[in-house]
């Protein structure tokens, strides 16, 4: 009876909850509220979460697919963990932690008794070997080496001791040791080939990987005696679940069909077309925004009429962002309001500076010159204000965009490519605007995209002022003071239009109602430690 | 009727090796060509093509953090064999074929040859399926076709089967998921595990197979139906079911085995929208993600793989004409028989 009634209650409770956090994705409250799940009395432990593609390669290290990284955070652990409400950094295998004033080394403490599924135990020297071997991986690994820039060595102290120790200051390094990018691996994983890797990983997490068959299925089995989930979970010990199993299912509509038939438990990547569909009493939906720059017109103004700031600032005007979400978003998602996505800690609101104003947008381009042409577009000395972007996904946004801007009288060429071409656009420098989102949990991913200095510079500008604070953010270990720093740098990205955001990318799936315990990690990966079958 | 005439050539020509060697050895040396031929084109076609490969695999695996440091970049280069003049590029890659050597993709770094390895079972299972429902069906429609009367209901039989090809598999494929495997439940939607996950992707390659097949067989029979001999035979007062086994198909078998070879071509490397949309591991997927991920070392393994198998199916098929049809192997078996 009192069984009965607790499962009544959280029936009624976690659409609400859930319909609140979606209410309060600014705040990103989502995540431990709902992850009180316990599993139900004779219902078996096993799911099927259908995934949208093939991981490629499950080191988690190596890769930066959506996909993988999903799988990879449930057989590894990382150093430390992020709170995605708060930001807050907790211990997780590290139990204590030191930064250097100078941001220059990080001192470790290892909990104890962490084993990897092999069997060996986590000790300094590991975590040593896989710093070094993420590093020596190069470009195979190049999330997480971002997270390890200016990496020096790590020297070993004792069996729970360490410092790792960067040739300059690397502020997003604690929170990079949070990410599953650099979750720990065992001692014969990180010695193996990267190729080998990618198809058989060892770690600590609270699920070992049982099968892997490319373009098939991942099967992933339940850890006997897991004990050291961080205190951001919903409860300690071994996970509810027995086993994962994760079959391909690349086709959208066969992945929504399998959910409603059973067929599937979970699956990832619901279609925002298909949102409603399972809006019911009888579904979850998960959504996050993805952190770091949202979906973004990411400029170079060392190339044609783009370097006019008027200019920038007209397209930047002339998009109605609401339109652009209601069009192409989700309905879990909003329409950005930064330059750094709603989720990403140190996001500021810049509303008013982003906000559609379509009649300020054609008195700006007025005043600097530019004269409505018989097409309806501007030109100014016989020629048209044409602007031409180069992406390789998320077409339609694009396209309302383009819509949009034509209205204003700003001529925009989509130039739709494959990623490769796209990389390739970049090496060479020859766009004049990217149209792309990049994905980081930390406000340095505006100096991964803007500064001058960076490996991964898509926005080109030239501006000194901007590119001081990107280095002082840093290099700031004090968090108030880094945080004006990172506003401040919002502020100017968006006012001088470098990155003009279109759309905050969702993170959408979907359970069956018998399914809870879901959650998000502030990168908006998944955790299905707290996963439980509630009800068949 | 066949046994007599291979008796008489063998006594009047040479030795029977010799002739079946002189049959044979042109038609394997064109098997050769066409494979050679493939590899070059297609070697060709993707070098000429823009864009860097390393860098679109590359990106694959790495996202929005992909690296485009050229450093690293000549580094992979090399590692993938991609470095280096194109000639000897050619020449390496074409001469390790002879040594079962496809190179290693460069999205996941897997010996081509294993990918392949691993998918073609998957592609095979599906194709035999859809070739042996294919041609039953057709074969029974055609038949039928045949056979029906009046004239009204012969042309409504012979109206069913184009509909197999005009429905497009993308959509035949979603249609029986939507019914018989979330609907019923009786077939799984995805996967590869055992017969049952290869019924439904089977019969959506089957239609268009089966229409083809349907094409064929009914020019070929009615052909035949009309032709003297079959006109003998019904005069003769023969069963129509007779006239219908003995004379009508035998004589369709022919033109039935060029297609059928065609249709063996087609489905080894045209499986692409069924592996897509049943979430099948298969040559048809391996290449879409190939391709997507200019992956060319893997695009150019599943070119030759697929260009050997229709090469030798043509073999096959053209070792079997000499085996039905006495007159070509007549014409192809010596000049010896013919001049004397």
């Amino acid at each position: 009876m009192t069984h009965s009634r607790t499962r009544g209650f959280r029936r009624l409770a976690v659409p609400l909850i859930a319909g609140l956090s979606v209410v309060a994705l600014a705040g990103c409250s989502a995540g431990s509220a709902d992850s009180s799940a316990t599993p139900g009395a004779d219902v078996a432990q096993d799911i099927s979460f259908a995934i949208a593609g093939d991981p490629t390669c499950l080191d988690p290290q190596q890769t930066s697919l959506t996909t993988s990284l999903n799988i990879g955070r449930q057989l590894t652990d990382s150093l430390l963990d992020q709170n995605p409400d708060t930001g807050e950094i907790v211990p997780w295998l590290a139990s204590e932690w030191d930064v250097s004033d100078d941001l220059t080394s990080y001192s470790f403490t290892l909990r104890d008794g962490v084993t990897f599924s092999d069997g060996t135990a986590l000790t300094s020297d590991v975590v040593a070997a896989n710093f070094d071997a993420i590093v020596a991986l190069g470009a195979s690994a190049s999330l997480a080496n971002g997270y390890l820039a200016g990496y020096a060595g790590t020297e070993v102290t004792d069996d729970t001791h360490f410092t790792v120790a960067f040739s300059a200051p690397n502020v997003q390094f604690q929170q990079g040791a949070t990410t599953i990018s650099l979750g720990l691996l065992s001692a014969d994983t990180v010695a193996a080939s990267s190729e080998d890797r990618c198809q058989s990983v060892v770690g600590t997490g609270p699920f070992v990987l049982d099968s892997y068959v490319p373009n098939d299925s991942v099967e992933i089995v339940k850890r006997a005696g897991y004990d050291w989930a961080s205190e951001l979970r919903g409860h300690q010990g071994e996970a509810y679940l027995d086993s994962v199993s994760f079959p391909i299912i690349a086709e959208p509509s066969v992945r929504t069909g399998g959910l409603e038939s059973g067929e599937y438990d979970v699956i990832q990547d619901v279609p925002y077309v298909d949102e409603s569909r399972f809006s019911s009493d009888d579904y979850h939906l998960y959504a996050k925004a993805n952190p770091g720059v949202p979906n973004s017109l990411v400029i170079n103004t060392s190339r044609g009429v783009l370097a006019d700031e008027a200019v920038r600032q007209a397209i930047s005007k002339g998009l109605d962002r609401d339109q652009i979400n209601v069009l192409t978003g989700s309905i879990s998602g909003q329409a950005p309001t930064s330059v750094l996505t709603s989720s990403t800690p140190g996001y500021v609101d810049l509303g008013d500076t982003l906000a559609y104003d379509a009649d300020g947008a054609k008195e700006l381009l007025e005043g600097d010159g530019w004269t409505l042409g018989a097409d309806g577009i501007y030109e100014k000395d016989g020629q048209p204000l044409t602007v031409t972007v180069t992406a390789f996904y998320a077409q339609d946004v694009l396209e309302a965009a383009q819509i949009q801007l034509r209205e204003v009288g700003i001529d925009l060429q989509l130039n739709m490519v494959s990623s490769g071409d796209f990389f390739g656009a970049i090496a060479s420098g020859e766009y004049d605007m990217l149209g792309a989102g990049l994905t980081r949990t930390d406000p340095d991913a505006l100096r991964t995209l803007l500064s001058t200095s960076s490996a991964s510079r898509w926005g080109i500008v030239d501006d000194a002022e901007l590119e001081g604070l990107l280095q002082e953010q840093s290099q700031t270990a004090d968090v108030d003071a880094r945080q004006d720093i990172v506003a401040e740098i919002q502020q100017i990205v968006a006012e001088r239009a470098y990155v003009i955001p279109t759309l905050e990318t969702v993170q959408l799936h979907g359970s069956r109602a018998g399914v809870e315990g879901i959650t998000f990690d502030s990168a908006a990966r998944l955790h299905l430690y707290d996963t439980a079958v509630v009800s068949d | 009727m066949t046994v007599p005439a291979q008796r008489v050539r063998t006594a009047s020509g040479g030795g029977r090796a010799a002739a079946v060697a002189r049959f044979l050895i042109p038609k394997i040396l064109q098997c050769l060509f066409v494979v050679w031929a493939t590899y070059t084109v297609a070697f060709v076609l993707i070098h000429a093509l823009p864009g860097d490969p390393v860098l679109a695999a590359l990106s694959l695996r790495g996202g929005d953090a992909t690296s485009t440091d050229p450093v690293e970049l000549d580094a992979l280069r090399a590692r993938y064999g991609l470095d280096g003049p194109v000639w000897q590029q050619y020449l390496v890659n074409f001469l390790g074929l002879f040594r079962g050597d496809l190179g290693v993709s460069i999205a996941t770094g897997q010996p081509v040859v294993d990918m392949i390895g691993r998918a073609f079972p998957n592609t095979a299972a599906v194709a035999v399926f859809a070739l042996v429902v294919g041609f039953l069906v057709a074969l029974a429609f055609t038949v039928w076709a045949y056979v029906a009367r009046p004239a009204w209901m012969r042309n409504v039989v012979t109206g069913i089967p184009p509909l197999g090809i005009a429905i497009p598999a993308f959509l035949s494929g979603l249609v029986l998921i939507s019914v018989f495997s979330f609907g019923l439940g009786w077939f799984p939607a995805s996967g590869t595990n055992g017969f049952v996950s290869v019924v439904l992707p089977g019969i959506t390659l089957a239609l268009p197979t089966g229409a083809i097949f349907f094409q064929v067989f009914s020019a070929a029979v009615f052909d035949a139906g009309a032709s003297p001999f079959v006109f003998t035979a019904n005069a003769k007062g023969l069963a129509q079911r007779t006239v219908v086994v003995r004379h009508v198909l035998r004589n369709a078998l022919l033109p039935s085995i060029t297609i059928i070879g065609l249709q063996i071509g087609y489905l080894a490397g045209g499986t692409a929208v069924v592996e897509t949309v049943f979430s099948r591991d298969g040559i048809g997927r391996l290449t879409v993600d190939a391709v997507l991920a200019r992956d060319v070392n893997v695009v150019m393994g599943v070119v030759v793989v697929v260009a050997i198998v229709y090469a030798v199916v043509t073999l096959v098929v053209d070792g079997l004409y000499g085996v039905i049809d006495p007159r070509t192997r007549t014409r192809l078996g010596g000049r010896k028989v013919v001049t004397r």
